[in-house]
């Protein structure tokens, strides 16, 4: 990409976006939110941050679910700000974006489909980034196969469904292994699409996006630890591509328990460096009662996503900054609901364990 | 209260029957009132369980709703996808009787089968912490189940040991008293009975006396006549048949009579 041109497209975005990466709540604001001693205080602690607009109206006792939803109401209508005003190829690249979450919203709605329940009560539950024009057909399917051949052919997510999965197999798997085949596709298409992008915006994003994938393989390894899922099975759900991809992920696919990942991750040096400390099993540290400085593997990929989000923003001219404010967002959404959640539950102890952003 | 009693006939087959009655009665308070001791004795431990048992479960409680909240901060809202997948309960709870001095107090019993249904959730993002949040549910779970069966156990030996002490009471200061009252009344209108019967011999017995001493003084009489008779007209002998004839009369005359008092 010719940087020279990028401000014709894209230069009022990146403005809007950096400015919204100023409005993220700073380490003084997370100070001031976890020496609150309740919901109303958070609530006015809030007010001064770029949320205030969208929780003024809320009756005073404020429950942290309302607060999440009021939130991610915010995020969306930045998000969403941004869409309308965006032109190619920005607007594709927003798009592929909430893909993610338009998975998600599928797989909410397959479900409901899969047990027979009504499926309009779902799309309220429905992510709103993740909302697309034909979404709502989906609810006229009453079968499986229905749904597959009159709906999601039309969907952005028809490439991945028809690369990965039948119609049949939407019937037999189990519905997360359905998500995360789902999942694995796009992030294979997501970067194939970043690299043709060209520089800088290929490099940048192709960092996120590599850091993702080496965290689901990570996860997905973890995770299936004693369950069902084969280890055939284990090795098809990894993305392929990733700084672990291909030569850990083979190791990854065979490995049976906690200290064999270990062992595997310490070849990579900034994996490495997580891994110090961390108590790798969460039954340990649950019985344990886990202290605020004893950090869990998750919170330790958070708080990388967050360093690796911000580092692109020290970049100028690319497109990974939409991305990467997306994921500041949301980590920051996350930790005022925690903060929440331990003021609600009177678990103060426990308040800075959220991942700080600046 | 002290004049109250059944209402029988002062007799002494009566007074056997109150008597049986009356050691029934002290068999069956005796008993009545160590079954409620026995009761009050597991009344107390269930209390001090139920103490335990409600502390433990305030902070399993919180423990098991701040997992949850862990959930929700690295995988966001699974509740829909985990309500979907649950297929069959995998907790249960059987309920079993168990005997305490004759009450039956149920007991509720959790019983987990291993396999889990959620096992891939969360595959991608935060399976730990779901699992976790499980375990820490399936312990809260475990603690209301068994508050619940102490609670029941609670109400129900509140109600047994309530009516048992009521019977224990009703016997000790109602049935008792008034078994105790018939038999002193069944006793003095027996010993009245029995006066009025010496009484009555003692009379009958003076009649008889009197009438004996009357009888002796005819006879002597009679028999003073007769010999002054018979140094009159015959011997000794003739007098004697004579006499007697005379005596038996008199006494077939006065037999016919009934003696009235």
């Amino acid at each position: 990409m010719n940087e020279i041109y990028f401000n014709i497209d894209a230069g009022y975005l990146e403005g809007i976006v950096r400015g919204y990466r100023d409005g993220l709540i700073t380490a003084p604001q997370y100070m001031n939110l976890t020496q609150c001693e309740t919901m109303d205080d958070l609530k006015l602690q809030l007010a001064t941050t770029d949320y205030a607009s969208f929780l003024q109206n809320e009756p005073s006792p404020l429950a942290t679910s309302t607060l999440s939803a009021r939130c991610t109401e915010a995020l969306v209508a930045e998000f969403q700000y941004m869409q309308q005003n965006a032109a190619e190829p920005i607007s594709k690249f927003l798009d592929y974006i909430t893909y993610g979450y338009m998975i998600d919203n599928v797989i909410l709605l397959i479900t409901g489909t899969l047990h027979e329940r009504d499926t309009h009560d779902l799309l309220e539950k429905c992510h709103p980034l993740g909302f697309f024009d034909t979404m709502p057909a989906l609810c006229v399917a009453t079968t499986v196969q229905d749904l597959y051949s009159t709906v999601l052919v039309d969907s952005p997510l028809a490439g991945y469904f028809r690369e990965c999965l039948s119609a049949e197999d939407l019937n037999e798997l189990n519905i997360e292994i359905i998500r995360n085949t789902l999942y694995k596709a796009y992030l294979e298409d997501f970067y194939s699409y970043c690299q043709s992008l060209g520089e800088p915006t290929g490099s940048v994003m192709a960092e996120l996006l590599r850091f993702e994938a080496d965290r689901r393989t990570v996860n997905i390894t973890i995770n299936s630890f004693g369950t069902e899922l084969s280890k055939d099975d284990r090795a098809k759900l990894y993305p392929r591509l990733g700084n672990m991809y291909p030569e850990a992920q083979t190791k990854l696919a065979r490995v049976d328990d906690m200290d064999q990942v270990k062992s595997i991750l310490e070849q990579y040096s900034e994996y490495k460096i997580m891994l110090a400390g961390v108590s790798m099993n969460a039954s340990s540290s649950s019985s344990g009662g886990n202290s605020s400085g004893d950090l869990s593997l998750e919170d330790r990929f958070f708080a990388k996503e967050v360093q690796l989000n911000k580092e692109s923003f020290e970049q100028q001219f690319h497109f990974g900054v939409f991305y990467s404010w997306l994921r500041l967002k949301e980590q920051e959404i996350r930790n005022i609901v925690w903060i929440a959640e331990c003021i609600s539950q009177q678990q103060k102890d426990k308040v800075n364990n959220y991942t700080a952003i600046y | 209260m002290a004049a109250v009693r059944d209402n029988v006939f002062p007799t002494r087959m009566n007074l056997t029957t109150t008597k049986t009655r009356l050691k029934g009665a002290q068999t069956g308070h005796s008993l009545l009132k160590r079954k409620s001791e026995a009761l009050t004795t597991r009344f107390r431990a269930i209390v001090r369980k139920i103490e335990d048992a409600k502390l433990k479960m305030g902070k399993v409680m919180q423990n098991a709703s701040f997992s949850l909240a862990e959930v929700a901060y690295i995988t966001g809202d699974i509740s829909y996808q985990v309500r979907e997948s649950a297929k069959h309960a995998t907790f249960k709870v059987s309920a079993k009787q168990e005997n305490v001095s004759g009450v039956l107090i149920p007991a509720f019993e959790p019983s987990l089968q291993t396999a889990s249904q959620f096992e891939l959730t969360g595959l991608g993002r935060g399976g730990q912490q779901i699992q976790k949040a499980r375990a820490v549910y399936i312990k809260a779970v475990e603690t209301l189940v068994e508050l619940a069966s102490l609670q029941t156990a609670f109400v129900i030996l509140d109600e047994v040991i309530k009516l048992t002490n009521r019977r224990v009471n009703a016997i000790e200061y109602v049935i008792i008293p008034r078994i105790e009252n018939t038999i002193s009344y069944i006793n003095s209108e027996l010993d009245e009975q029995d006066r009025e019967e010496f009484y009555r011999l003692k009379k009958i017995q003076g009649k008889k006396k009197d009438r004996a001493a009357a009888a002796q003084k005819l006879l002597d009489e009679s028999a003073k006549q007769s010999i002054n008779d018979g140094n009159l007209h015959a011997g000794i002998g003739a007098g004697d048949e004579s006499s007697q004839t005379e005596v038996r009369d008199i006494l077939a005359e006065q037999a016919d009579d009934d003696i009235i008092f």
